[in-house]
């Protein structure tokens, strides 16, 4: 396939691409976050249960079908439920304002258990009820056959408080693990003393006062002590710490059981004062697994209820257990008073139910056929949820509630309208620049923007990606990355261009060395970015994904699609002069000695990262909720309300200490209040509770938005942004080590480092808020900042070849000096997006999300330059061959000039070139000068008295077939006195006195820091200019680092040889 | 928040490791090393060997890393500088 021939495939692939890619985005919708269009957001904690003792994907997996089955019921359109970082599910509800029946619905573990009533139940003394029935035990008798007015099992019917509900369960034995046990290990409650401050604010949470003499709970019931201090944290904040209580724990094989109110449809909470409890041996009969078919019905008397009936394996436990239950109660039953015998019900640690077996009726147990139901207050709505959640069965494991958000759909709008306005005016300032600073080239890269937008949006529909806030940052800032990747290549084009390539060979050539740089850099982007996607929660999960993605189309648009539009273009007049593309005028040519100003810039550096750790000392992170836990709630209310209205609105509900603030929102209404109780998570009940209140109050509540984070979501994020923080520097290493050399990924890692530190010092400085956005922007950092260095870092790789007999400094400052302007290009092209975000993205994430950004990519292209670059110069300068080298420098000249000269530099081996075209295409013929020294030496025909070039060599020394010589490598040498003139190609600045002659003995020196061997020290004389070119690399000085290319045979084949000699015109 | 503060303080310390000759055991990464463990492990030492939390941070907790910052950097000099010279005397010693 001839050239022409690829590019025009490749813009028919373009178009093609494009007209599909308007289809799908006229055809599809787009997928939109709660954040974004409002709903309710849950994340739960997988713990293990009595019967998955670990949780694991399959579990959590089984779990999240279970979790759908719920949610299809509830009616919801379009949830999103998905398992996140190993052990959490996240549950999307759009369209839903009831948090409290959401979270019920969704995140109820509905664990279904059965037991022998009388078998299990204890006494305070510790033994069961059935031992002490045939002595007519009176409490045994109340707790069996109820009262006239309570059916067993009711509140106050020989039940117990719950302290001394746990203090008996306390005292039992622990029982060996088995697998009739509903519960594995011991549960943790941590009780307040009677009387106590920590009771008193107990008390004043629940919206009570407290009971005088009576123990309160303060914490569990809970599996580990660790959730019993986040419970606290939750609950009290730092008020209220565990040495304040009572700890109590009860061992595996005894539960407590709360007694429930069959009269009451509102069910009682467990710390309450009013609450009963009633402790069981934990030995059950049966389990949810063994029903079948719960309905929601009504019972004899027309309340509500549910209805089930068993499988077969059930029926058969069921049938079993009766049986024993109805033979102990013919047995104990005395004549003309019988004792009928019970089974109890728990759902979820409550007591539900508690029916009787009739002995007579039932002599041998409940055979087949046989069901049950489940009384007890019931509404029909809460006995079809009930039915609902038996019939979807028990979730496998336990789920803790870790965060919960509420956004209404008015605040999702906005945050979609704002983060769009940002995203154009981002996108606008790129394609102003690229138009100013690359002319007909700009015109393409924008052409190619706006391809890569169409792309991008369409994969966002057809995958589908469910965009959010974070995500449409992702966006923004691929927009920048976009750009970036065309401003390389352009900026190589150019710099071809001016070396004297004629337009169509500077875009070849152009193309071809910048693609290594944006490959690297892109693919360290991308492995962030899964890095990203695997490790982080779900909210920097979406920014990742669209990273990953923008990434990838970016190449394809800005390598593949360019290219094909400028090689098609090539030969036209639009760009087929150098004034079009703007390489007309001659480079402008860094002359600033980097290397040696690096020690002010370390120091400027130094400086700003000693505030920031006397700022982290002193003020430390203003972290968010996500991070301390509490409550965030936004309300827009109709009447006019003050700030110490809501507040004392707030000290009913138990958080008197949250900070009310009226803000200002006009797409929300006149009267927005923003209430933040931080440290201090709202249960639901409490956030509906304020929600009726501030309704009844100031008229009709008309946005509310909610955000409730526990202790274990931030905790959660915190421990997943550093294991991807590691995670991402060792990839990161790894790939540079590598793709360059290993001592190239200690600069970089050095670099990453000071970017991220100097962003926290600049957060603890102004005291901004650090949220999840915050750290997901902070882990870009680390891709980006990358970016940067590698394209600096693959030029000096490329230069060292180049100038095999320059100081690693002097090849450094060549390298910054050539990348410098496309280095501040890229990184203006990616501000601009940003600064375009934290002015126009009004909404608090987009807004952390770039202040961030903007912070880090700033610090990013500044430590690229002054950080990494440097310590690299500092670390290779040790080498042997460049100590070798600076010696000879500092002997010749009296010290080491910034710039090398550019007349010693080489033309490194071309790689041989890809095979373009037929396999039968004979291969161009291609040798360099290096490559035609090293033949010489191989076949020892150096000529007598050095290694100097013939003339030969020179006319030899070429590049391929349609290419000007970049430089007329390897060049002459002058005499110290009789600087030469600057040869056309310069690519530094100022001209320096030639080096003289190196010695021989000095090449192969050991070195020797104290005296290294003077110039002119044996060997040959110094030669005139015109006698003797430069000589070749020399591989005892360079001691390997010179990367003088392997003989290889010249390569003869039947008529090329005429070719290879005399290039044809 | 107590590390990230030490591991501030002897990263910014570490930068002006420049000013002086380049004579650290493993050069300008040699220093950065000494630099941040040194700080690190002062500092764990001071406050007791264990890392304050988010409302133990203070600034003094910043300024704990400066010695053992310095002391780092003080021990890969001096190594480096004994290796200089042992490796000078072994050079003389084969000329």
């Amino acid at each position: 396939m001839t050239d022409r021939q690829r590019n025009g495939f490749i813009l028919l692939l373009v178009a093609g691409l494009v007209a599909a890619s308007l289809a799908v985005i006229f055809s599809k919708k787009t997928v939109l976050g709660l954040d974004l269009k409002g709903g309710v957001e849950l994340v739960y904690q997988g713990e293990p249960s009595a019967s998955v003792p670990k949780v694991t994907p399959a579990a959590l997996n089984q779990a999240v079908n279970i979790m759908r089955e719920r949610v299809d019921q509830l009616g919801v359109t379009e949830p999103e439920i998905q398992t996140t970082g190993g052990s959490q599910i996240t549950v999307g509800l759009p369209d839903i304002s009831d948090l409290q029946r959401a979270q019920q619905q969704v995140g109820t573990t509905a664990q279904l258990y059965f037991y022998d009533w009388e078998a299990n139940a204890l006494l305070p003394d510790g033994k069961t009820v059935a031992s002490e029935l045939q002595a007519q035990d009176p409490t045994a008798l109340e707790i069996s056959q109820g009262t006239t007015a309570a059916a067993p099992g009711s509140p106050d019917v020989g039940s117990l408080g719950l302290y001394q509900a746990v203090t008996l369960a306390h005292k039992q034995p622990t029982a060996p693990k088995s697998s009739s046990q509903s519960h594995v290990g011991p549960v943790y409650y941590l009780f307040g003393a009677p009387g106590s401050a920590a009771c008193a604010l107990a008390a004043q949470a629940q919206h009570s006062t407290p009971v005088l003499g009576a123990h309160c709970l303060l914490a569990g019931p809970e599996s580990t002590v660790g959730y019993i201090q986040e419970d606290l944290k939750a609950a009290f904040g730092n008020k209220v710490t565990l040495p304040q209580g009572e700890l109590i724990t009860v061992p595996q094989g005894t539960v407590v059981l709360q007694a429930v109110d069959a009269s009451s449809t509102k069910p009682t909470a467990i710390n309450s004062p009013l609450a009963q409890f009633y402790v069981l041996k934990d030995n059950f009969s049966l389990q949810g697994t063994d029903i079948t078919n719960p309905q929601p019905s009504t019972d004899s008397a027309g309340n509500p209820d549910v209805q089930f009936s068993f499988t077969s394996k059930g029926q058969k436990e069921f049938s079993s257990v009766t049986n024993q239950i109805a033979k102990r109660g013919l047995l104990d039953s005395l004549p003309g008073h019988p004792l009928d015998q019970h089974f109890a019900v728990e759902l979820d640690g409550k007591l539900v139910t508690v029916p009787s077996i009739d002995f007579n009726q039932y002599p041998d147990g409940i055979g087949s056929g046989g069901g049950a139901d489940i009384t007890g207050g019931f509404t029909s709505t809460s006995a079809q949820d009930l039915a609902t959640l038996l019939q979807d069965g028990a979730l496998p494991i336990n789920l803790r509630l870790i965060s919960s958000s509420q956004v209404s759909a008015t605040l999702g709008n906005q945050a979609l309208h704002e983060g769009l306005i940002a995203g154009a005016a981002g996108l606008l300032v790129i394609v102003i620049f690229l138009l100013a600073f690359y002319r007909v080239l700009g015109l393409i890269a924008t052409g190619a923007l706006l391809v890569y937008a169409i792309y991008f949006y369409a994969l966002i529909k057809l995958i589908p990606v469910t965009l959010t806030l974070p995500g449409i940052a992702g966006l923004i800032l691929t927009i920048g990355v976009a750009a970036d990747a065309n401003i390389v290549i352009f900026e190589r084009v150019k710099e071809e261009v001016r070396a004297g390539r004629s337009v169509r060979q500077g875009i070849i050539t152009g193309y071809k060395k910048g693609l290594t740089a944006i490959i690297d850099a892109n693919v360290v982007t991308l492995l962030t970015a899964f890095i990203l996607f695997v490790l982080a929660t779900a909210d920097v999960q979406g920014f990742a994904f669209t990273l990953g993605v923008g990434t990838i189309v970016s190449l394809f648009t800005a390598v593949m699609a360019t290219q094909a539009i400028l090689m098609t273009m090539g030969n036209s007049r639009a760009v087929g002069t150098p004034a079009a593309i703007g390489a007309a005028k001659p480079k402008r040519t860094w002359t600033f000695d980097f290397m040696g100003a690096s020690k002010y810039f370390f120091s400027m550096s130094g400086c700003i990262l000693l505030i920031g750790a006397l700022a982290i000392g002193g003020k430390g992170l203003n972290l968010g909720i996500d991070f301390t836990s509490g409550t965030r709630i936004t309300a827009s209310l109709e009447k006019p309300a003050s700030q110490k209205q809501i507040q004392s609105i707030m000290g009913t509900l138990g958080a008197s200490d949250a900070v009310v603030q009226q803000v200002k929102n006009k797409s929300l209404g006149k009267y927005v209040f923003q209430i933040s109780a931080s440290n201090k998570e709202l249960p639901p009940s409490r956030v509906g509770a304020l929600r009726t209140d501030l309704g009844d109050r100031f008229g009709a509540v008309t946005s509310f938005d909610e955000t409730s984070v526990g202790p274990t979501f931030g905790k959660t994020v915190a421990n997943s942004a550093i294991e991807a923080i590691i995670a991402s520097l060792l990839v990161i290493s790894a790939y540079v080590a590598l793709r360059f050399e290993w001592k190239f990924s200690v600069p970089v890692l050095i670099a990453l480092m000071h970017d991220l530190l100097i962003t926290a010092g600049v957060y603890a400085l102004t005291g901004r808020e650090v949220s999840t956005a915050t750290v997901a922007a902070l882990l870009t950092i680390l891709g980006y900042s990358m970016y940067d260095t590698i394209i600096v870092f693959d030029r000096v790789r490329e230069n060292i070849p180049r100038m095999p007999r320059a100081a690693f400094s002097q090849i450094v400052n060549r390298s910054m000096s050539e990348v410098l302007t496309r280095s501040l290009a890229t990184t203006f092209s990616t501000l601009m997006p940003v600064v375009a975000l934290l002015l126009f993205g009004g909404n608090q994430t987009l807004q952390d999300f770039a202040f961030a950004l903007l912070i880090g990519v700033a610090s990013g292209a500044y430590s690229s330059i002054f950080i990494a670059s440097p310590v690299l110069t500092h670390w290779k300068e040790r080498e042997h061959a460049y100590v070798n080298r600076r010696r000879r420098i500092e002997a010749e000249l009296g010290e080491v000039p910034a710039y090398a000269d550019s007349r010693q530099d080489v033309d490194p081996t071309p790689k041989a070139p890809r095979r373009v075209g037929r396999l039968t295409t004979p291969e161009p013929d291609v040798v360099s000068a290096a490559e035609f020294e090293q033949m010489k030496r191989d076949l020892e025909i150096e000529e007598k008295g050095g290694r100097s070039t013939s003339t030969l060599t020179k006319r030899l020394a070429h590049t391929p077939i349609g290419e000007t010589p970049p430089s007329q490598a390897p060049q002459t040498r002058a005499k110290p006195s009789q600087p030469r003139a600057k040869p056309p190609r310069s690519r530094t600045n100022g001209p320096q006195p030639a080096p003289t002659a190196p010695e021989p003995g000095e090449q192969a020196a050991e070195p020797n820091r104290e005296s290294p061997r003077p110039a002119g020290d044996g060997g040959a004389p110094p030669l005139a200019p015109d006698e003797h070119p430069a000589p070749a690399p020399d591989i005892a000085e360079n001691d390997g680092v010179a990367q003088i290319p392997k003989a290889k045979p010249p390569q003869r084949k039947p008529g090329s040889r005429n070719r290879r000699h005399g290039r044809r015109r | 928040m107590g590390l990230l503060a030490w591991v501030m303080m002897g990263l910014a310390l570490w930068h002006f490791t420049v000013w002086l000759p380049d004579r650290y055991w493993g050069g300008i990464v040699g220093a950065f090393i000494g630099a941040l463990l040194g700080a690190i492990v002062f500092g764990f030492a001071v406050s007791g060997f264990h890392v304050p939390g988010r409302h133990a941070t203070h600034i003094g907790t910043a300024l704990e890393a400066i010695p053992g910052a310095l002391i780092g950097m003080a021990i890969v000099y001096f190594e480096g500088a004994r290796r200089e010279r042992a490796h000078q005397s072994t050079d003389i010693g084969l000329s």
